[in-house]
């Protein structure tokens, strides 16, 4: 019955808004434009750190309203298996 | 000493950690005794050679030290980390080398162990603890400093279920004389956060010819402490020696570290007791001016400055120590915070000292009282970069200040107030709930507005305390404010200095709730002199200066009240941190 957070969100946010805030999170870090982050490549081949991919965890956590594991970026390295995952059925609020 | 004689009467030891820290103290001897073959001459002596102490090591294996890093549940004593840091204090407040280099490094490996390894791994490396052995923790490559992700040694997968060891480490304590190392390896060739992995190399199983030692690097501080590097070339390693499972290594570090670096700078205080015994021995003796230079008002005022220091390092210390075995979700926050401020405070304290001392803190001979002193000043230095530059710790803190600003900095449930009762009991060491972030979550900064209801409105030294904590409480709630307003581009390592100044007010509202809270839970204390604010206002008095300010002086009446518990612990034979009289009973 229940649906992936992405979905659960209130005001009905999509998975294109999710991977545009995913995006734009990590290039303001990593001081790039959106456009210059490629979905499939490593964030850390841009310059993101692990450490503060930590932080992009909660970061994630407090936009979509439920629980991650703080590792969830590093086991999900692109913004492509970070948007899969994060749109999962099980990562329910 | 390679572990392969059994000390002689190691195990079981003593039952309890107060008789443990007794023997230990007892076997130690007094250390201004010239005559005592483990006083400080003798540990001066080996320092000149840049030899570790031999007869010091010696004691260390009677009295088991050892058995210290291993849990009860595998044979030794560990179950709390408390008690470990003041065994080590006395350690440390008579050689720091014995401290790094008989000890700590030992225990950094082993926690990899109990953090991350499954029973059998965590079986042998008890054993070799057990025995007397030593085992490294070469994390350390100088092409990459404090930056572990770039980690090039390698243990690649290299099929049939075996890695392979190539590359070097460098600079890592007693990696030529130990049993074993856990060595920090790139186990996957990609960049990313699960390229790394923690494998334990027990040397005897290395196969000949694939591992050669470096050159021991000689060192301005530590100097017995046997500094070394290895390099392997295709040295084959069964893969069920990596330590948990493939990728894990950043993770394991991250939770396993809280403990070393918390408990690492704790025991870093034994330095600065021994530095500040040794100034007040000197001012004692030594006339000037038709008087001895412990009446010159300027030199009280240095030395009950340097003792403040002393105990606000050791309360914050202990709160976050405490914290590891209560609040373990948190401590990924404490654990920098510790690192960053109680290292550098020990370090400037060490350096006013040495004002103090004159000409006498240079003298290197090992015959003269006072030459123990330039010996600690050198070796407290590696408390500042060792085991994580204190400016990475800022920088992590850093990275979390808008989070803890949104999660943390509004008043909330405050920390339990076992964290500050210091006759509370502690569960043993939960390895198994570290975790490896905080994510901005923590409760020692908002439990000091809390706290503060306790208050009474009648009693002045209450006002008192009020007026300077509220000071905290009002910076804790600006801080939030400008936090939660940090653009992302100042939470990487370009970053501002004002940014990093941040982090800076940050600790030191941490550090104010400690001791606040210390005192606040502790009114039943034996010790007058816990329970009494005073100690506490001058507390909250030093922390209130702007970064980077010019300190006013203390009153001069908190000023004499701790010069005179000075002279008292001094008088005494005490110590002059938390536990002036050994460890509380409990
Ligand atoms: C006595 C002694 C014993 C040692 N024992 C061991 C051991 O047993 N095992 C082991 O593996 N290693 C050991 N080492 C090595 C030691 O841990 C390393 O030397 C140290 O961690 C790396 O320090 P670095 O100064 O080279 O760091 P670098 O990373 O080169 O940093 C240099 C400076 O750059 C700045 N900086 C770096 N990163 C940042 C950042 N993110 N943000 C802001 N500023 C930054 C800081 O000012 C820092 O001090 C030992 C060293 C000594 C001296």
């Amino acid at each position: 019955m229940s649906t992936s957070a992405v979905e659960n969100q209130a005001d009905g946010r999509s998975t294109e808004d999710l991977r545009a805030w995913l995006t734009q999170c990590v290039a303001l870090h990593v001081q790039l434009t959106p456009e210059q982050i490629k979905p499939d490549v490593p964030l850390t081949d841009y310059g993101l750190d692990s450490i503060y991919a930590l932080t992009v965890a909660s970061e994630i956590e407090d936009h979509l309203g439920i629980d991650l594991d703080p590792t969830v970026m590093w086991n999900h390295p692109t913004i492509d298996d970070l948007v899969g995952f994060l749109t999962e059925p099980e990562q329910t609020a | 000493m390679t572990g392969t004689q059994p000390p002689s009467d190691a195990a079981p030891g003593p039952a309890t950690a107060q008789a443990r820290l007794a023997a230990l103290d007892q076997r130690l001897g007094d250390p201004w005794d010239s005559g005592n073959p483990l006083g400080f001459t003798a540990v001066l002596e080996a320092d000149e050679r840049a030899e570790m102490f031999a007869d010091g090591e010696s004691a260390l294996d009677a009295y088991g030290l050892n058995a210290e890093f291993v849990p009860v549940a595998h044979g030794g004593r560990l179950t709390r980390v408390d008690h470990l840091v003041e065994i080590m204090r006395t350690v440390y407040r008579r050689d720091p080398c014995l401290g790094l280099g008989y000890g700590f490094s030992s225990f950094i490996s082993s926690v990899n162990v109990w953090t991350a390894a499954d029973p059998d791994q965590q079986r042998q490396v008890a054993a070799i603890l057990l025995r007397g052995g030593k085992i490294a923790a070469a994390y350390h490559e100088l092409a990459h400093g404090n930056d572990m992700a770039r980690t090039d040694f390698q243990a690649l997968p290299s099929g049939a279920g075996r890695l392979l060891l190539n590359g070097r480490k460098e600079v890592v304590t007693n990696i030529q004389r130990s049993d074993a190392m856990v060595m920090f390896a790139r186990t996957d060739a990609r960049q990313g956060s699960r390229s790394h992995s923690q494998v334990l190399v027990e040397k005897d199983r290395v196969a000949d010819g694939k591992m050669s030692y470096l050159p021991r690097f000689a060192s301005a501080g530590m100097r017995g402490v046997q500094l070394g590097g290895v390099e392997f070339r295709d040295c084959p390693l069964p893969e069920h020696r990596v330590l948990g499972n493939l990728g894990q290594g950043l993770e394991t570090m991250l939770k396993s570290f809280q403990i070393t670096r918390t408990t690492l700078v704790g025991m870093f205080t034994g330095a600065l007791d021994t530095g500040l015994r040794t100034t007040l021995r000197h001012v004692h003796d030594r006339r000037l001016y038709g008087r001895t230079a412990a009446e010159l008002p300027q030199v009280r005022s240095t030395l009950a400055g340097v003792f403040l220091d002393l105990l606000m390092s050791e309360v914050f210390a202990t709160v976050s120590t405490r914290a590891l075995h209560l609040v373990p979700a948190e401590t990924g926050i404490y654990a920098q915070a510790v690192k960053y401020f109680v290292s550098k405070t020990l370090i400037d304290a060490m350096n006013r000292l040495s004002g103090v001392l004159g000409a006498h803190f240079y003298i290197r001979d090992p015959h003269s009282t006072n030459a123990i002193f330039q010996k600690m000043l050198r070796d407290i230095q590696p408390a500042g970069f060792g085991h994580i530059a204190r400016s990475v710790c800022q920088m992590s803190l850093l990275q979390q200040l808008p989070l803890l600003a949104r999660r943390s900095w509004q008043p909330g449930v405050p920390a339990p107030d076992d964290l500050f009762r210091l006759d509370a009991d502690l569960p043993p060491m939960p390895f198994d709930r570290l975790a490896v972030s905080a994510g901005g979550r923590e409760r020692l900064s908002s439990s000091l507005a809390a706290g503060l209801q306790a208050l009474s409105a009648d009693d002045p030294a209450h006002r008192e305390v009020r007026r300077l904590a509220e000071g905290f409480v009002t910076d804790l709630a600006a801080l939030a404010e400008e936090c939660s307003r940090l653009p992302v581009t100042e939470l990487a390592v370009d970053a501002s200095s004002h940014s990093y100044d941040l982090t800076a007010r940050y600790t030191t509202i941490l550090v104010a709730a400690a001791c606040y809270e210390t005192w606040r839970h502790n009114q039943h204390h034996p010790d007058p002199f816990w329970r009494d604010p005073t100690w506490l206002i001058a507390v909250l008095h030093r922390l209130s200066a702007p970064a980077g300010a010019v300190r006013a002086p203390l009153p001069e009446h908190i000023e004499r009240h701790l010069f005179a518990e000075l002279t008292e612990r001094h008088e005494a034979g005490q110590g002059f941190g938390i536990n002036k009289n050994g460890l509380p009973a409990g």
